[in-house]
């Protein structure tokens, strides 16, 4: 059975990409329909995947013995992920019927968005490395596609290259580790790779598990790659809850998990992760706070929020890292697609011509709300229970200046929530723009999703268990749900986080009289919004490279006949080399 | 002896199917080079290769080759080489001598008896995943002809001729 | 001096090759290119028969053989739709023709 539902997983979205994209964009409807129908049987395989959960291979498909066999297991984290990936990407459809009504080229939005998932779900259930690369980098190339979705604006193209380039790069990371991994072991097969990790050369573990780390820092928009994720929001914001929630970025985050037992022992590895996950969680929540475009907001949050799950795994808490990743996946997408059916129905992102828009869209604020107070960490809601797990992990295993970076970076975020929902949807009108509720299949996304956010930390048991009984060389040690409760209330690390939870939102009702304050930290923030000159480092990389492409350009003829003058050149200095050395 | 003279047939065939003048008359010493190709394989104890050669190669490339002919009609073809000839020449003999140096030494065992292993034994379990992929190639190249060929709307025949 | 049999097949090989490759270079035609490029590969076909055959497995240079015919035949499509197609937009089959990339 197992084997039928992953290939159903990853074959259901992709044959619906297909077909959606033959009928054509001229009967938009069947579309819609077929595009929520095939998700849904995605949606549907992935839960019943999930009592199948086992170690080791599930589905072996032979293709010869040149690459060994492509090799899918079905364990806990990868079910767990492609489930994700599968739902968060099915609410994301369902929400598009109304979004993306009446838009040109559906056809396109939905092949790709279908195929994105399909990939996701193989990225996280493949257990071959090589597999693993190649959806690795069929989701990149979703990724640019979608956020590129609307072509002829050149800032979304820009945005989507920008993706692209930075997690290409990282991919290479990705194709050295496996590499490595292959010529020391003589497979790509991943639980091998775990297991005998101890038997690689230090050095070529070592250079795998940076690679990996590499790979994962593109992918998750972690530092010092982070200025892309920003950059992607010229997507339709469907697209962005999928990139942010269900796809691509979990990808970074789930790589650094699985690899964690194979790393564990690399000299400064988990140090750098921690460092990784600090820097990025600091510097995205100080980037939210002062960006003034809703979707910016978000998605430095996101940024932010991913820099506590490397952290954690850097702190050997993959079961609080993983658990941190399932509420984030459902708050954040609720935030984005709540976000959406504001831009939608205001037409604009900028936070500073909104204001008073509760009133106005009454459930769309209240399910906002639901996803902005989990994701500030307030009790009770999903947020709360997996960022104090992080919390709490750090501050066992991890280094304690880290720790208190971190509790400081909570405090950040409950901060920036508080600011972009009062900008929104409270305080005064700053403009006359009037604003509409959510549609009826916007509704029928987002109600579920705030269900989910203000319950899903009820599966902290029945979800560590999962990961125990699959995850062989993971060390997770399973509890009830009732256990994590005591444990997290009983912390004195809880209280500590919860003290900055209240001074950030204090920061925040006294807003005015700390003018003064903020004016110190004016340097800050101007920093802040150039994205502390990453950006400019970027651009400076780009010029270089188009300098020196515009200068090579006078080598090129452009004729066909010296270009393969160049091309038999090229093998006869082969050959030349090959009898020089005998 | 009949190995050499189909050898220098096939050999002549290609020098013909380059210096050829009309388009049409190359399409056909290519089609004639396929052929002595595929004899030759058959020789060497191919059969298989050999039929998909002498019928993919020589006859659908052919038509497809008279067909696109027919469509982009004949044109001059003894423009002057956009490279210096000598330069050509001395590069191409280069190539020669490096190829022969290396691999003839290789070469110069006699031919051991052909193993029998099945043909399909190998291709569709040794080598499944070239299968895979060939069926894949074959429908890219379908969606790809089908791209290039389609017929152009109306309003971009306007952008076209404007 | 005779020669023997592997030498032959394999004095042609590097003909093909050759002959393919000055082609190549020399010609300007673009149907002529694509022929020139079947030239090539009907030697490297050729070759992978002649490798299997040595290596005392004749089938799996077939196999081979047999990708290179798939992959062949659809480089032919392919490049003689677009000759087609570029015939039809800059009016001429002449590669010096398609160098406006370059400016």
């Amino acid at each position: 059975m197992a084997p039928t539902l992953i290939l159903l997983i990853i074959g259901v979205p992709w044959a619906g990409a297909l077909l959606i994209w033959w009928i054509g964009d001229t009967r938009s409807h069947l579309q819609h329909t077929l595009a929520v129908l095939f998700s849904l049987a995605a949606a549907v395989a992935s839960i019943l995947l999930i009592p199948f959960a086992q170690s080791g291979t599930a589905l072996t498909l032979p293709v010869g013995g040149v690459f060994g066999d492509f090799t899918f297991v079905a364990d806990g984290m990868g079910i767990f992920l492609a489930a994700i990936a599968a739902i968060i990407g099915c609410f994301a459809v369902i929400f598009s019927v109304n979004y993306m009504h009446g838009e040109a080229q559906l056809g396109r939005y939905y092949a790709l968005v279908l195929f994105f998932i399909g990939a996701m779900a193989g990225l996280v259930l493949a257990s071959s490395l090589l597999l693993m690369f190649f959806f690795w980098e069929i989701t990149a190339l979703c990724s640019y596609a979608l956020i590129a979705f609307n072509n002829d604006d050149p800032k979304a193209v820009y945005g989507g290259i920008k993706a692209l380039l930075m997690t290409q790069l990282g991919g290479i990371g990705l194709l050295v580790g496996a590499i490595l991994a292959y010529s020391n072991l003589g497979s790509y097969d991943l639980n091998l790779f775990i297991k005998n990790s101890g038997s690689l050369p230090a050095g070529a573990l070592a250079v795998a598990a940076f690679g990996f780390l590499i790979a994962a820092a593109a992918k998750s928009a972690q530092f010092p790659f982070q200025t892309w994720l920003p950059d992607a929001m010229e997507a339709p914001t469907p697209i962005s809850a999928l990139i942010h929630a269900a796809t691509m970025v979990n990808a970074g985050v789930y790589l650094l998990a699985r690899f964690y037992p194979a790393f564990e022992s690399v000299p400064g590895w988990k140090i750098t992760v921690v460092i990784v996950g600090v820097i990025t969680a600091l510097l995205a929540g100080m980037m939210a706070l002062v960006s003034n475009d809703l979707k910016r907001v978000l998605a430095y949050s996101t940024v932010s929020q991913l820099g506590y799950m490397v952290y954690a795994i850097g702190a050997g808490g993959i079961f609080a890292s993983q658990f941190h990743l399932l509420s984030h996946s459902i708050f954040k997408a609720l935030l984005f697609l709540a976000a959406g059916a504001v831009i939608h129905s205001i037409g604009t992102r900028d936070m500073r011509l909104m204001g008073a828009l509760g009133r106005q869209m009454p459930v769309t604020r209240t399910v906002f709300v639901i996803g902005a107070l989990a994701l500030a960490g307030i009790p009770i809601l999903n947020g709360f229970w997996s960022k104090e797990l992080i919390l709490e992990a750090g501050l066992l295993h991890g280094p304690v200046w880290a720790y208190a970076i971190m509790v400081f970076t909570a405090g950040l975020t409950a901060l920036y929530t508080f600011r972009c929902v009062w900008m929104v949807f409270y305080g005064k009108a700053r403009s006359s723009l009037h604003g509409h509720d959510a549609g009826i299949m916007m509704k029928f996304a987002l109600i579920p999703l705030a269900f989910g956010a203000l319950t899903t930390w009820i599966l902290a048991g029945p979800f560590s268990h999962l990961l125990e009984t699959s995850l062989p060389f993971h060390e997770i040690e399973a509890a009830t749900t009732m256990r994590f409760i005591q444990e997290v209330i009983s912390a004195p690390a809880t209280l500590v986080a919860l003290g900055a939870i209240a001074l950030g939102l204090a920061a925040w009702w006294q807003r005015e009289n700390l003018a003064s304050l903020t004016r110190a930290f004016q340097g800050i923030g101007k920093a802040a919004e150039k994205s502390f000159g990453f950006e400019a480092i970027n651009t400076a990389v780009t010029t270089a490279f188009e300098q020196g492409a515009e200068t090579l350009r006078n080598t090129q003829t452009g004729l066909l006949s010296w270009n393969i003058l160049g091309i038999l050149a090229g093998l006869i200095i082969v050959l030349a080399i090959l009898a020089a050395g005998g | 002896m009949t190995f050499i003279l189909i050898a220098a047939g096939a050999i002549i065939c290609a020098v013909m199917a380059i210096r050829a003048g009309r388009l049409l008359t190359s399409a056909l010493w290519l089609a004639a080079t396929s052929a002595l190709v595929a004899l030759l394989m058959y020789m060497l104890g191919a059969p298989e290769v050999a039929v998909i050669e002498l019928s993919v190669g020589a006859g659908l490339v052919t038509i497809l080759f008279v067909f696109a002919i027919n469509i982009s009609g004949e044109e001059a073809t003894n423009l002057k080489s956009a490279l210096p000839k000598p330069l050509a020449w001395v590069s191409i003999l280069i190539f020669f001598i490096l190829l022969g140096y290396f691999s003839l030494p290789a070469f110069l065992q006699p031919l051991p008896e052909a193993q029998i292993i099945p043909l399909k034994t190998v291709l569709w379990e040794y080598r499944s995943l070239d299968v895979v992929l060939q069926a894949v190639l074959i429908f890219a190249g379908v969606l790809g002809l089908i791209g290039l060929l389609a017929e152009e709307k109306p309003g971009q025949e306007k952008e076209h001729q404007a | 001096m005779t020669l023997s049999i592997s030498e032959i097949i394999l004095i042609t090989v590097i003909l093909l090759l050759g002959i393919g490759f000055y082609g190549l270079l020399a010609v300007r035609n673009l149907i002529k290119v694509i022929v020139s490029l079947q030239i090539m590969v009907k030697g490297m076909m050729l070759g992978f028969v002649l490798a299997g055959r040595l290596a005392g497995n004749v089938s799996l240079g077939q196999s081979l053989a047999i990708l290179v015919i798939v992959v062949d035949t659809i480089v032919a499509i392919i490049g003689l739709a677009l000759a087609v197609q570029i015939r039809r937009y800059a009016g001429s089959l002449d590669v010096k023709a398609l160098t406006t990339l370059k400016r």
